[in-house]
């Protein structure tokens, strides 16, 4: 008997992709994440381009994470460039990158993944039954852009992140103002847990899971470091990435895949809290034993959880960086001079959706001989079939139709970018 | 009244328009009253696809011969067809270099087992269908696109500025960054509207929003020459958003 599961385009994802699954006597016969996205080249495309041109043209691959694109790209030439970073230029290009994982995850959370837990097909048939969750998820999303437009000057594509600094360092004033949101904020983001803790979650796509994210010798939980750690105890430096991700082409997918060691891995807000779980405090530690997530899981549906812990998490340490710039007193630094040479950079920071890496070679004058970019959903994609593979042999019994909605949800947690995937 | 039906479509890009839409996060739920929303891949399921649409708003380039098709089939359900963002309306950074071929891009990219992808060189919507009104910028701004709803509600047509971000620059009284510290500053080229937002950054403009109506590409070059850019400097920064512009080419096509 064969059964198969095709979803032409998949909705409610950033992007263009389709779902292909065959079914054949019985057994799982073919998996596959079909990523049809137009390849736009952009790695091709800054070739031959000055090293200043790079950040905001690359930061285009994607909108939804142009905040963590953009500060990716300026570490990258600085990298490359050896330029020294002021303290308050780190904070506050974390603060940035925060503002973008609030704004990423509260966007899925509420607006994409939760009509699939309340059946619903979208937010706005979410917001006749669910007026106050929707509130609440709005307001988060976007608190997460007034971060984003406070420090980068707009929501998407930010402009005021440069080589070496800050075109127009925020006032104490409004950074002080952007604290008070924060906190009222972060009331809203503890009903919100409250809400996703009431979700019944499936586990029909539970198997096997290499968990991969950044990782430093600091305490604190983090969306920066310098090596990359696996669940299985192993660990790379961010500047060996190729190492980590061993890309490769496959014919279904306009974006490539990733494995390590040849196995599939998952970048995202699970993989971080379960690596680094241990390490949240306050509220977000309190979310994160709330929703379950204190015990070792290899549930993707649960990436959903682990936004909302991280939403918390985001919020909290926004807060202790606008505590931190306040108390060391905020200067009006113009940006630090950056000196080309031919040389080399490599960066990473988590994306809200996983390790994203951007490398990139310079002549002496400072063009670009070559780019490199990874992001986080191509580096999922593998593992996304993993998981579609799993689901699918347990389903395999299951109507047509159930099994197209119970894959589409795998896919969904995922919370796929497909337009960085294939940029 | 009855409520116009809409569809939000997506070619190649960054997604950026429809997530300028989403961040409309305190008007989205007004927007719902006015918008009978039939079509919208990125935020709902069970999308109609066949029904005729009063409005359709079309964001990205086009880059796949699939995407012909996909616009020609929205164009003949649609009696109002705007193109939303830069990738649209002009190109956007996906055409900053068409007169590569696509073979080669696949190479460096993929290596050889990318040659089996289907790939044109970015265009905007207008080289396929008959646009009836657009919004450019990278990403568009949000209140050009209210204002175009507000409008469109009410079967008008929207007004956008005809001048340039210059001219926007000079009402903030911003120190210009072109003349006075010689930068390389698109804004006397670029289409208004988004009130000048780089340079109160204190950052040159990059052209992000397009070409002005008549916009004086020639001039424009001459002063940054003066100013001790190079021509390939210069035109690398003309081409990054709007590389398919016909006042671009132009110039281009000139040396």
């Amino acid at each position: 008997m064969q059964k198969s599961v095709v979803v032409d385009h998949l909705c409610r994802v950033e992007g263009h992709g389709g779902i292909n699954v065959a079914i054949e006597d019985g057994k799982v016969a073919k998996v596959e994440m079909d990523i049809f996205e137009g390849a736009r080249f952009l790695e091709a495309l800054v070739v031959g381009r000055s090293y200043s041109e790079v950040p905001p043209i690359l930061s285009r691959i994607c909108a939804i994470c142009s905040a963590v694109h953009t500060v990716v790209s300026l570490m990258a030439v600085e990298d490359a460039f050896d330029t020294e970073l002021s303290a308050q230029t780190k904070l506050l290009r974390e603060l940035l990158v925060q503002g973008g994982n609030i704004e990423s995850h509260a966007l899925h959370l509420f607006c994409l993944a939760f009509p699939d837990f309340l059946g619903c097909s979208s937010v706005f048939a979410l917001a006749e039954d669910y007026p106050q969750e929707v509130k609440i998820g709005l307001g988060l999303k976007k608190l997460g852009n007034t971060i984003q437009e406070t420090v980068g000057g707009r929501a998407v594509h930010p402009v005021n992140a440069v080589l070496g600094g800050f075109g127009k360092v925020p006032t104490k004033k409004r950074l002080l103002e952007l604290k008070e949101e924060l906190i009222k904020g972060l009331e809203g983001a503890l009903v919100a847990v409250d809400s996703v803790a009431s979700l019944e979650i499936p586990n029909f796509s539970e198997c096997p899971t290499l968990y991969a994210a950044l990782g430093s010798s600091s305490e604190e939980y983090s969306l920066f470091g310098d090596k990359v750690v696996f669940s299985n105890g192993e660990s790379r430096k961010v500047n060996s990435y190729r190492e980590i991700c061993n890309e490769t082409v496959v014919p279904h997918s306009h974006a490539k895949h990733s494995h390590f060691k040849g196995l599939p891995f998952m970048v995202g807000a699970l993989a971080r809290v379960m690596l680094y779980g241990h390490k949240l405090n306050s509220e977000a530690k309190k979310a994160k034993e709330k929703l379950g997530l204190s015990l070792f899981t290899e549930n993707i549906l649960l990436n959903n959880s682990a936004q909302a812990i991280e939403i918390v998490y985001s919020l909290e340490r926004s807060i202790q960086i606008i505590d931190e710039l306040a108390q060391r007193g905020i200067k009006n630094e113009n940006p630090v001079k950056i000196k080309p040479k031919a040389s080399q950079g490599t960066a990473a920071a988590e994306a809200p959706r996983g390790t994203l890496y951007h490398s990139y070679t310079f002549d002496k004058e400072g063009r670009v001989t070559k780019a490199d970019v990874i992001t986080p959903t191509a580096q999922n994609l593998a593992n996304l079939e993993k998981d579609f593979r799993a689901s699918a042999e347990r389903l395999v019994d299951e109507p047509e139709g159930s099994l197209k909605a119970k894959l589409e949800m795998v896919a969904r947690a995922y919370d796929p970018c497909i337009s960085c995937s294939v940029h | 009244m009855t409520k116009p039906k809409v569809g939000v479509f997506g070619m190649t890009g960054c997604a950026g328009e429809q997530i300028v839409i989403l961040n409309c996060e305190d008007e989205l739920m007004d927007i719902l009253k006015l918008l009978d929303i039939k079509s919208f891949h990125t935020a709902m399921s069970k999308n109609d696809e066949k029904c005729n649409l009063d409005i359709a708003f079309v964001e990205g380039a086009v880059v796949q011969p699939h995407e012909k098709m996909l616009l020609g089939e929205i164009r003949k359900r649609s009696r109002l067809l705007i193109a939303l963002g830069t990738c649209a309306v002009w190109g956007g950074v996906a055409a900053m270099k068409n007169e590569v071929s696509r073979q080669r891009l696949k190479d460096i990219v993929y290596g050889s087992p990318g040659r089996i992808f289907r790939s044109i060189p970015a265009e905007a919507l207008h080289s396929f269908v008959k646009v009836d009104f657009s919004i450019s910028g990278c990403p568009i701004e949000k209140e050009q696109f209210l204002q175009a709803v507000a409008s469109l509600v009410h079967g008008d047509i929207p007004v956008l500025p005809k001048y340039a971000v210059c001219t926007e620059c000079k009402i903030n009284e911003n120190t210009c960054l072109l003349v006075e510290k010689g930068e390389l500053c698109l804004g006397p080229i670029t289409v208004a509207g988004c009130n000048a937002r780089c340079l109160s950054y204190g950052m040159p403009c990059s052209g992000c929003r397009g070409p002005v109506e008549e916009a004086n590409i020639a001039s424009e070059v001459e002063i940054l020459k003066e100013k001790g850019f190079t021509l390939e400097d210069i035109n690398n920064q003309l081409r990054t958003f709007a590389g398919p512009a016909e006042a671009i080419q132009t110039h281009l096509a000139k040396r």
